[in-house]
């Protein structure tokens, strides 16, 4: 056993051990860990944006006397304060507007050929599908596969007829997929708490090497 | 004009962010360029605003009221104040010192080592115990019962077992198995939902751009 | 007893009934058991890990790494054994990288890493060549926002997304800068993401630029992913802690087989005996809830 020595690592053990004692049952000690992080983790927010966005970009330029049209943008910016005032916390909808029309504006053509067309594409069979006859039965299996999960997602009409079976299909896929998604969530929890135990038996014990 | 010109601004600025795509010409580049490190960067620091200060009024209304736990909205206020007060005059690189002194003696309070011995064991161990509550909700509520449900089991018992190196030396098998079952079926089925999810997208922010969503303008204001 | 007392006084319905508590305190002792005594079984990597490995290990010379530290301290036992993994194969293959942070919370782990990753390579060093330096061998943009202005403007110059690097050095000042000066010069981005981010990497920088994009994300999302593998949008991926232990493995055999073992700790291949005993664990719980359930089930009707 070689404890570690350094105040710090003994704090973030305790700290630690504060958040595991929920586990048993909620408690102060749990609470103040809570509490903590919510204020460190925003101070840490503060720090940065100020440090490496708005001193960069902002302060410096328009201290040297340049770029001095950014002053009606940081006005803009600062409309984010009438959030907080009642009788003109309406003004918070301009530098929202901005920053939202930019984003849905700029996701709307690019989501389109990454996530649709480009999906599209890996989904279609070719000849070339079949260059790896294995790989071409695989491709075959995800065309249904994909066919029938949409099939599946279909409300819009009565599940009778062909459409029954193809949704039932597509059922089979779905479950398979969150059995799927289920078995890796299971790792990565278990993997969350093996990184704590490593810094608590290994940091902090140095009963692991 | 407190509801029309916001909802003008977002359809203008959302062209635009379209067009800067679509149209290739250096004029349109360099003005989307300038906009999105320029105005956009400034404007979205600022929405930190909104985050802090809600917290802070949160917290005090909590205290203000003597509400459940209020004792505890201290530390987080207190903790904000000190950690941003440390990180903004205190500087970020240990090696470039800012006008506050971050250590006494050997003891160091940066605020890098306030992230590194505070921030990552909370955060980090806070989602740790979702090992535990998913374990008791495996054992609980994880039930076979119908084929679908033995189905998703089956598969995630597989997909466990292939996880781990072991497996290759009792079922050699199993773990090409498992990556199949994640390349073909799971493949299939992720990827039609996806379609509905990237159509749903899509449409969300086409009802953004055209005003027709407008829930993000909040109440208040004709 | 009468009779329902003891159908519900049974063993199998006092098991249903157990309290959290106790199945808190197994799997703690299953996890740590296994850390105290490994049982080591190297890792063999699967194809999105080795497809990966290979892309990088092959670049052209002139081309980058690009590491976007995209998670945060809540999923940093997953994905930071990624980043050094990533950082200890380009240093030892002398490529130069550049890392950038999408998330505020991420930049503490990004600097932490190539700290760690830096110093363990100096240590070794007996010459220049050997050495990895700051801004010349690699550099720490840091962070902004919001994150398309760091993906979209890294198409068409670092620097004017990045003026100050992440120590408040000017860019434009850097030796390595003239070499990374966009996309053209990056041979693939590795997003090691808890969220989305990889995703918004492949709208944004692939979609507009063409750039490979590798990723690197938590368990949650992996298979959400594998629909971005199979459609060539991410060149590899991998996959929480078990694809870091097979990248590291990968690492291991390629310098060892160079004579040149780099014989450090590596995080994730620890991890693997306590992660074959948990998922044995759960295993054996659902069996043991459904056992019950059932036994339980029969004996109510």
């Amino acid at each position: 056993m070689n404890i570690s020595t350094d105040p710090w690592v003994w704090i973030a053990a305790i700290l630690t051990l504060a958040v595991f004692s929920f586990l048993y049952r909620e408690n102060p000690f749990y609470r103040f860990a809570e509490h903590l992080f919510v204020g460190v983790s925003n101070g840490y927010a503060i720090t940065f944006t100020w440090h490496r966005i708005l001193v960069p970009y902002l302060l410096n330029p328009v201290g040297h006397g340049q770029k001095l049209w950014l002053i009606p943008i940081a006005i803009v910016g600062a409309l984010y304060f009438t959030r907080f005032i009642p009788k003109v916390s309406w003004m918070v909808r301009f530098p929202i507007a901005i920053v939202l029309g930019y984003s849905a504006g700029a996701s709307i053509p690019r989501s389109i050929a990454a996530t649709v067309i480009e999906q599209l594409k890996a989904t279609i069979i070719t000849r070339a599908s079949f260059a790896d006859v294995q790989q071409g039965i695989w491709a075959v299996i995800i065309l249904i596969g994909v066919i029938c999960t949409i099939t599946y997602f279909f409300f819009s009409t009565e599940r009778k007829g062909a459409l029954k079976p193809v949704s039932y299909v597509g059922v089979i896929f779905i479950m398979v997929g969150f059995g799927a998604s289920f078995g890796y969530t299971v790792m990565a929890r278990i993997s969350l708490f093996i990184g704590r135990l490593q810094f608590l038996l290994g940091d902090w014990l140095g009963l692991i090497r | 004009m407190k509801r029309q010109l916001p909802l003008l601004i977002v359809l203008v600025v959302g062209i635009f962010g379209a067009a800067a795509f679509l149209i290739p010409h250096p004029m349109v580049r360099s003005v989307d360029e300038v906009f999105r490190n320029d105005v956009l960067r400034i404007i979205a620091a600022f929405s930190l605003v909104l985050g802090i200060g809600s917290i802070l009024r949160h917290h005090f209304m909590k205290i203000k009221r003597k509400a459940e736990h209020w004792p505890f909205s201290y530390i987080t206020v207190v903790a904000l104040f000190v950690s941003a007060v440390i990180g903004l005059f205190g500087g970020i690189d240990p090696a470039r010192p800012g006008i506050l002194p971050t250590h006494i003696g050997g003891f160091s309070f940066h605020i890098q080592t306030l992230y590194t011995n505070i921030m990552i064991p909370l955060a980090a161990t806070m989602f740790a115990l979702l090992a535990f509550f998913m374990a008791s909700a495996a054992y609980r509520a994880f039930r076979a019962r119908n084929f679908e449900a033995t189905l998703l089991l089956v598969a995630a018992f597989i997909l466990m077992l292939g996880a781990v190196p072991l497996t290759r030396i009792i079922i050699p098998p199993l773990p090409d198995f498992a990556e199949w079952i994640l390349a073909v079926p799971n493949t299939a089925a992720k990827r039609g939902i996806s379609f509905g999810i990237s159509l749903g997208m899509f449409a969300t922010s086409l009802k953004i751009l055209l005003g027709i969503e407008r829930g993000w303008l909040g109440g208040g204001g004709s | 007893m009468t009779a329902p007392d003891a159908v519900r006084n049974g063993f199998w319905d006092r098991l249903q009934r157990i309290d959290r508590r106790w199945i808190y305190l197994v799997i703690w002792l299953v996890v740590m058991i296994p850390l105290l005594l490994p049982f080591s079984i190297k890792p063999k990597a699967m194809p999105p890990v080795e497809k990966l490995f290979n892309y990088i290990d092959t670049m052209p010379e002139d081309k980058a790494l690009v590491i976007s530290v995209d998670y945060t301290p809540d999923t940093q036992a997953e994905l930071h054994p990624m980043a050094i993994a990533l950082l200890r194969h380009a240093f030892a293959t002398h490529r130069r990288v550049g890392v950038l942070a999408t998330a505020v919370y991420g930049l503490g782990l990004g600097e932490e890493a190539l700290r760690q990753v830096a110093a363990e390579f100096n240590e070794k060093a007996v010459s220049h060549e050997d050495s990895v330096i700051s801004g010349e061998d690699y550099v720490f943009w840091g962070w902004s926002t919001p994150f398309l202005t760091v993906m979209l403007g890294m198409g068409e110059k670092i620097t004017n997304v990045f003026p100050v690097d992440y120590y408040g050095v000017a860019t434009e000042s850097l030796p390595i800068t003239p070499r990374i000066k966009n996309y053209n010069d990056i041979g693939i981005v590795m997003s090691i993401a808890g969220s989305s981010t990889p995703l918004s990497w492949v709208t944004y920088a692939q979609t507009q630029f063409g750039v490979r994009i590798g990723c690197g994300t938590t368990a949650v999302s992996a298979a959400d992913y594998y629909t971005y593998l199979n459609s060539g949008q991410f060149t590899g991926m991998l996959a929480g802690m078990r694809g870091a232990a097979e990248y590291e493995q990968l690492l291991e055999d390629k310098l060892t087989a160079a004579g040149s073992s780099l014989a450090l700790r590596y995080k994730a291949t620890e991890a693997m005996s306590s992660q074959t005993a948990a998922h044995i664990a759960i295993i054996v719980f659902i069996i043991f809830g459904n056992i019950g359930y059932f036994v339980t089930r029969r004996r109510k009707s």
